[in-house]
């Protein structure tokens, strides 16, 4: 018969219960991405002495690259750089869509990581972190001129202070199937928004098969949403950071919104996550979609007969301009609270100077915010070093810069911005018109009313112009 | 030996006392309960003040200074077209769902406390939802109502029930029945708990009297077991409610709120306006919004239940 169990019997099993759970609560830790396999056609890394004594230790923050080669080369990077400098460097992978509220609850108890990084605007952070300033002044002096598109997403124009230091960006190219547009008469895919709309509407009538211009809560949607509005010549803000949504040239960009919808599109696109046209563009169930080069690159990896009919488009032509949203912005911030600040930005210089490696094992999806650190890139580009067929599939990426431009154009990347984006009103006033919840006009007219709340109150906090 | 024996003197005593503090009731409440009252004030009373605190205060995600804003927070998110949708989306997910919760709760309970073969399996089986992690199990269910690989979908075309797949996470109206489901799928298990330990309280003696008296299975459903378990039938009813008002992982997870802001809810909201959004004040403003309703609402059921326990 098996033993009574007595009352101090049970306490001590449940404290050594309890201890043994903490443990392995303690032991558990996040994890980086899969691991990739390696090439043997890197460039070479380059190492330049800090400008001053450093030691201590360096923690990051940043996200799983959606390119897995690339966090595996990273780690030994940043390792190899903290072992000849004296920094003891750990380095954190997570999500991408943790990053954010990561970031705020570690501002929010003023400890953590040293650098955090993340892919989209960061500005709502500026008045707990450091002024970049004196790190973008020593980059431009080493390497020239920073890109527009990256100063325009990491500077305040009303501060003046660089919130946030951006050496990298990735374009975000239409991604079409080749054998479905050949079909339609538009072999090299649409040029314009309105090839978009009559091939797109075509290949759906003839095969079943919609576009995939997501309309969704979510990323993609949000690029999607801006390339076409600032095509057709509208925008949420001018210049000067004064909110000018409610446009004609709006009204017109949510009218051809929902033409396509009801053309070319299925409701699917308001049910996607940010992978969701990736999978339908592999899977054959989208004829086009907007989107960085990792759903080919994945492609590639796991059906060559797709990947090998994935192509790309620049920005579509509208009527107004052919403009499209960068598709990843670099955005490494050093809080306030970072106990080696120092150890942090001469890191950042050393990951900039060595940014052909960074391009090079994000298998060419990021690209430098300084254009003259990778002199290589237009050859990769024409003879694409991870195999693509053809060979320059990838070549209408020399000219992105001038097809690419920053969330908020024609201003900043402010937090206002940063709010809209986040709070997905672009997606959602496009959503309303194609499903017939109310008029154009009046999903412009409501947007608006939320995109003035949200200028109005960033303003009063000093952040925003206007 | 005068050592020896001067040490077993002071370790007796010692062993003596450990017994007694560890016998003593009084001691040993307090004990147990002290984990649950540092919780529940760190991690329910601390936050919720410090919600009150930022609803009034102009923090964000970036500016952890604190700077009094009176009423500007209410104000901003009440002249907000999207707060109310979401609290009209709040009041519909909670209250179907609640229902849902109840009627599969009482019919799980009673599969529950039959005999049958393999009745351990079935329990496993049916408190599965409730012991698997919300976010794990929502994923999946992101997974089953995909818009393309949705095995739901698969299922209803070789049943001839369906031509194309449904995109339920697409439409308005689909979208919300799917949160609504996912979540009774989830709370359907503590239901069922709650009411099988108010059908296992229910004297043997009244239901044989009941089926003496010639009384079927409906009947004595309808006229016994419901009005002696309706007290805990309520209990069940609240913690659904409860824990569906409060809730934002089924519906973020499944459609962030989407499309159109069908489903979005207060909870949701509250962290797209707070977290994603940066403005901290007015996601508290709008979190805060959750209390009185959750109160008035505790409130009324407590009082319901207590009636019915009078009469």
């Amino acid at each position: 018969m098996a033993e009574r169990l007595t009352r101090r019997g049970f306490l001590s099993s449940t404290a050594l219960a309890a201890g043994a759970t903490g443990l392995l609560a303690g032991c558990a830790s996040e994890s980086s991405g899969p691991q990739a396999k390696t090439s043997g056609n890197a460039p070479k890394e380059v190492f330049t002495s800090p400008t001053r004594k450093l030691g201590g230790s360096l923690s990051i923050l940043m996200w799983s690259h959606f390119v897995p080669r690339h966090d595996k080369w990273f780690d030994k990077f940043v390792s190899e750089w903290g072992k000849k400098v004296g920094v003891e460097v750990r380095v954190d992978h997570i999500n991408t869509v943790d990053v954010p509220r990561r970031a705020a609850s570690e501002i929010q108890a003023g400890r953590g990581h040293d650098v955090i990084q993340h892919i989209a605007p960061f500005s709502q952070y500026e008045p707990s972190v450091l002024d970049m300033s004196d790190l973008v002044q020593e980059a431009t002096r080493r390497w020239g001129r920073q890109l527009e598109l990256c100063r325009k997403s990491s500077y305040n124009p009303n501060t003046k202070r660089f919130y946030a230091y951006c050496p990298g960006w990735s374009p975000d190219p239409g991604d079409y199937r080749k054998s479905m547009w050949q079909k339609v008469g538009l072999p090299n895919g649409p040029a314009s928004w309105d090839d978009l709309l009559r091939g797109a509407s075509e290949i759906k009538r003839s095969t079943g098969v919609p576009c995939g211009i997501g309309l969704s809560p979510e990323t993609d949607s949000n690029m999607a949403a801006r390339a076409l509005l600032w095509s057709f010549g509208g925008s949420e803000q001018d210049a000067n950071e004064r909110v000018v949504i409610d446009s004609d040239a709006t009204v017109a960009a949510v009218d051809f919104m929902t033409r396509l919808w009801k053309g070319a599109e299925t409701s699917e696109v308001f049910s996607w996550v940010p992978a969701s046209n990736n999978q339908a563009l592999i899977a054959g169930r989208s004829s086009y979609i907007l989107n960085s080069i990792s759903a080919w690159r994945t492609a590639m990896g796991t059906n060559r007969t797709i990947g090998d009919d994935i192509f790309f488009t620049p920005a579509l032509r509208g009527p107004k301009a052919a403009l499209a949203a960068q598709h990843v912005i670099q955005q490494w911030i050093i809080p306030k609270h970072a106990a080696n600040a120092d150890a942090a930005k001469e890191f950042l210089l050393h990951y900039t100077a060595n940014f052909p490696a960074v391009t090079y094992n994000s298998e060419l999806y990021d690209l430098p915010g300084w254009p003259s650190l990778v002199p290589q890139l237009n050859g990769w580009l024409d003879a694409d070093p991870f195999g693509a067929r053809p060979a320059n599939k990838l070549a209408l990426l020399k000219t992105a810069t001038s097809w690419s431009t920053n969330i908020g154009y024609p201003g900043p990347s402010n937090p206002a911005i940063g709010e809209i984006f986040s709070t997905n009103v672009l997606p959602t006033m496009f959503g309303r018109a194609a499903r017939g919840q109310v008029s154009a006009k009046q999903a412009v007219a409501d947007a608006a009313k939320q995109i003035d709340s949200i200028f109005k109150n960033w303003r009063s906090r000093g952040l925003v112009g206007g | 030996m005068t050592s020896t024996r001067t040490e077993a003197a002071t370790a007796a005593p010692d062993v003596r006392g450990k017994a007694r503090l560890a016998d003593r009731e009084g001691f040993l409440a307090w004990a147990m309960l002290l984990p649950s009252v540092v919780y529940i004030v760190a991690l329910v009373g601390v936050p919720f003040l410090l919600a009150i605190a930022f609803a009034f205060s102009d923090v964000t995600t970036g500016d952890p200074s604190f700077d009094f804003v009176g009423f500007d927070n209410f104000r901003a998110v009440f002249d907000d077209g999207v707060f109310w949708r979401a609290l009209r989306n709040t009041l519909v997910f909670t209250l179907a769902s609640m229902v849902l919760i109840v009627v599969f709760g009482k019919i799980l309970a009673n599969i529950l406390v039959a005999d049958f073969h393999g009745k351990w399996f079935v329990r496993f089986l049916v408190l599965l939802p409730w012991t698997t992690p919300v976010a794990l199990s929502t994923i999946s269910w992101l997974w089953f109502l995909d818009s393309i690989y949705s095995p739901v979908d698969w299922v209803l075309r070789h049943l001839g029930l369906i031509d194309g797949n449904v995109v339920w996470l697409g439409r308005p109206g689909t979208a919300m029945a799917s949160v609504v489901a996912v979540q009774a799928w989830r709370l359907t298990p503590l239901a069922a708990v709650i009411v099988m330990a108010g059908l296992v309280a229910i004297p043997r003696d009244i239901d044989e009297a009941a089926r003496i008296d010639g009384a079927g299975f409906w009947r004595r459903m309808v006229e016994v077991t419901i009005p002696l378990t309706l007290p805990v039938i309520a209990v069940a009813a609240l913690f659904g409610a409860i824990m569906t008002f409060t809730d934002m992982t089924v519906s973020y997870v499944l459609t962030r709120g989407g499309p159109t802001h069908a489903t979005d809810v207060l909870a949701s909201w509250a962290y797209f306006r707070g977290i994603e959004g940066g403005d901290v004040g007015q996601g508290a403003a709008i979190a805060l919004f959750l209390f009185p309703l959750l109160l008035a609402g505790a409130i009324a059921i407590l009082r319901a239940v207590r009636r019915l326990e009078a009469g």
